[in-house]
């Protein structure tokens, strides 16, 4: 009985500390966007809400729940209620599989720091962001709005343009480390990151990863100069608050990803593995922050080109060379 | 076996909760004034034109066909990815003609203007 | 024993979904039943053994397909406000939904929850996704080509009916 009783305690100590540094870093991520968006361009940034602004988030909070929460009239009332939940929902069911650092010894037993270590891993992934889009696309027609409608039909072109050869990059991964687990995978890059081995599947992904997070130069379901919010437009209160801490609790499982597949995870020199999963993460987040203070939005018959006809045909070519490159080395 | 899956249905438990319950604190928290005019779709400030619905592109629909085919590949890939090694050189044949006849059709829709985006 | 029991309890949330998904006025209600059926099917598989099919099947169908008819709803012009007060008041639309909801999360629950190894009934892994590969590349490895012609057809066919379409638009908008 006590036996069990220590097992529940750790799975349930696990979960909190993980979703609690999910929903922190997300919350943060924020402010540290803002932050550095704003020097990028020779502001200051929040600096007002505590010192250096760092209470922001909290007053963000606070501001979102207390906002009215209203429903459009024309819209369809339960799709509308819905949709955000399903972003949201999805953002924090796909950071079950990420093993975020080797096995600890805890009370004299082995804690994996994974929350479930699925044998079909990769394919869960991929599941459960299939479902995302559902969020995207259900919120833009509930609303019944021009801007909100356009902005869920990008949103749904847009991800089956990136989908596919988001899964195509993973392939060569499987093929090296020959497993869906992500902590096989993970324990696959103890010598060498799959970064150096296949860069040219890191490229793919990252770009992937870009299109998936609707972010810049991606961000074309909610492009606010021409949508005005895109699919969110007609949201209010709290509910935009799930689509907005969903966006940014994607950022992290996605930055978390790109650590898994290719940066090789916790495995790092020195420091302890949770630190550098945390640091590599904060590093892929840092990336995408950088990258938005400094491309443009693309056009929308660029994002189709790239996606089909550069990204797809390249990903293609790059699982049949790594399997010809792997046999033939034996 | 309770510490392989118990944590999974946790997860889904607290997500959900983590959702509903933050909609409904901000229900009870919010404000609610009624007015006919925020209740109308926004359209920059005047009073909408129209319906919502508007016919789309049919070139949308070909995308999403196309996504289809090659989803079903992607489909393919992955048991052949797993076991690609023991397969050898036999598998590797196998999925090459697979991807190039699938690519046939690709390239046909391609340079038949399918993807032409202007 | 509580496999059959939960076998049975699928097909009929898998029935009844489609069931509602056919008799829906509105389109985008109807997907959403259409998915829950495409879950409750994957998890018939899963519970067969074939962790793998169970997954491609929310993947491809899930993913992919209702994907397809989403874009086909968003092209259609309906009018939804129209279409839910013509009905029935709202719960009556939404009972179902949720009733179907809640039985499909119970059983993933109990599904996941169940010790494939103690329980009886439930087979452990039959099909692993390494014996799934195996087997579809070495014995079926004719059929995995056929498919792959039947997929090239299906590209070039869909452009074919789109296209036609599409010049329809061009010469009205040339008119």
């Amino acid at each position: 009985m006590s036996d069990m009783l220590v097992t529940l305690a750790l799975i349930l100590g696990k979960l909190l500390f993980i979703f609690g540094v999910v929903l922190f870093m997300a919350a943060y991520l924020v402010l540290a966007e803002r932050k550095i968006l704003g020097r990028m361009q020779l502001r200051y940034g929040p600096n007002r809400v505590g010192p250096f602004g760092l209470m922001q988030p909290l007053a963000d909070v606070i501001k979102l729940l207390t906002k009215e929460d209203f429903v459009p009239a024309r819209a369809d009332k339960w799709l509308f209620l819905i949709a955000p939940g399903i972003t949201a929902v999805t953002a924090l069911l796909v950071f079950a599989v990420i093993p975020f650092g080797s096995p600890l010894e805890i009370f004299g037993r082995q804690v994996p720091l994974v929350v479930v270590d699925l044998n079909i891993g990769v394919l869960y992934f991929l599941g459960v962001s299939s479902m995302a889009v559902y969020g995207v696309v259900l919120g833009g027609w509930a609303s019944n709005s021009k801007y909100s409608l356009l902005g869920g039909v990008r949103g749904l072109s847009q991800m089956v343009s990136y989908e596919l050869s988001l899964g195509l990059s993973l392939v060569p991964v499987i093929m090296m480390a020959r497993s869906f687990s992500l902590t096989d995978i993970v324990m696959a890059q103890q010598s060498i990151p799959f970064v150096l081995l296949n860069p040219v599947a890191f490229g793919v992904f990252f770009i992937c990863v870009l299109a998936e997070s609707n972010r810049i130069p991606f961000d074309l379901p909610e492009a606010e100069n021409e949508l005005v919010g895109g699919f969110h437009t007609e949201y209010s209160g709290m509910r935009f608050g799930l689509f907005f801490v969903g966006e940014y609790i994607n950022m992290v499982v996605l930055g978390s990803l790109v650590t898994v597949f290719f940066l090789g995870g916790w495995n790092g020199p020195w420091l302890p593995p949770l630190l550098w999963f945390l640091f590599k993460v904060l590093a892929v987040c840092a990336m995408f922050i950088w990258i938005r203070a400094s491309m443009p939005r693309l056009r929308y018959d660029q994002l189709m080109n790239l996606g089909w006809k550069i990204l797809l045909p390249l990903s293609l070519v790059n699982i049949l060379v790594t399997g010809a490159v792997l046999l033939g080395l034996g | 076996m309770l510490d392989l899956y118990l944590p999974i249905i946790v997860v889904i438990g607290i997500a959900f909760a983590f959702a509903i319950g933050s909609v409904v604190f901000s229900r009870l928290v919010g404000v609610k004034r009624y007015s006919e005019l925020k209740m109308s779709p926004y359209e920059c400030g005047v009073p909408p034109i129209g319906n919502a619905n508007e016919r789309f592109s049919v070139k949308f629909y070909l995308v999403a066909v196309a996504f289809i085919v090659f989803d079903v590949e992607v489909a393919f890939l992955y048991p052949w990815a797993i076991m690609f090694k023991q397969l050898g050189w036999y598998g590797a044949i196998t999925m090459g003609i697979f991807i190039f006849v699938l690519v046939i059709g690709f390239i046909y829709d391609w340079k038949k203007g399918a993807l032409e985006w202007e | 024993m509580i496999a059959t029991v939960m076998f049975y309890l699928l097909g009929a949330v898998a029935l009844g979904a489609t069931g509602l998904a056919i008799i829906q006025r509105n389109p985008v209600y109807a997907v959403i039943y259409l998915v829950k059926s495409i879950f409750a099917l994957a998890l018939i598989f899963y519970l067969l053994g074939a962790p793998l099919v169970a997954a491609l099947q929310v993947i491809v169908y899930a993913g992919a397909i209702m994907v397809l008819f989403l874009f086909v709803i968003m092209m259609l012009e309906v009018t939804p406000t129209n279409a839910s007060t013509r009905s029935a008041p709202g719960w009556v639309q939404w009972a179902p939904v949720l009733l179907l909801a809640l039985t499909l999360v119970t059983l993933t629950l109990v599904l996941i929850g169940l010790d494939p190894v103690t329980s009886e009934g439930i087979p452990r892994w039959h099909a692993t996704p390494r014996d799934f590969g195996y087997a579809l590349f070495k014995e079926y490895a004719l059929a995995v080509k056929i498919i792959s012609f039947q997929l090239s057809f299906a590209a070039v066919g869909a452009f074919h009916v789109g296209m036609t379409e599409r010049r329809r638009a061009q010469l009205e908008d040339q008119s």
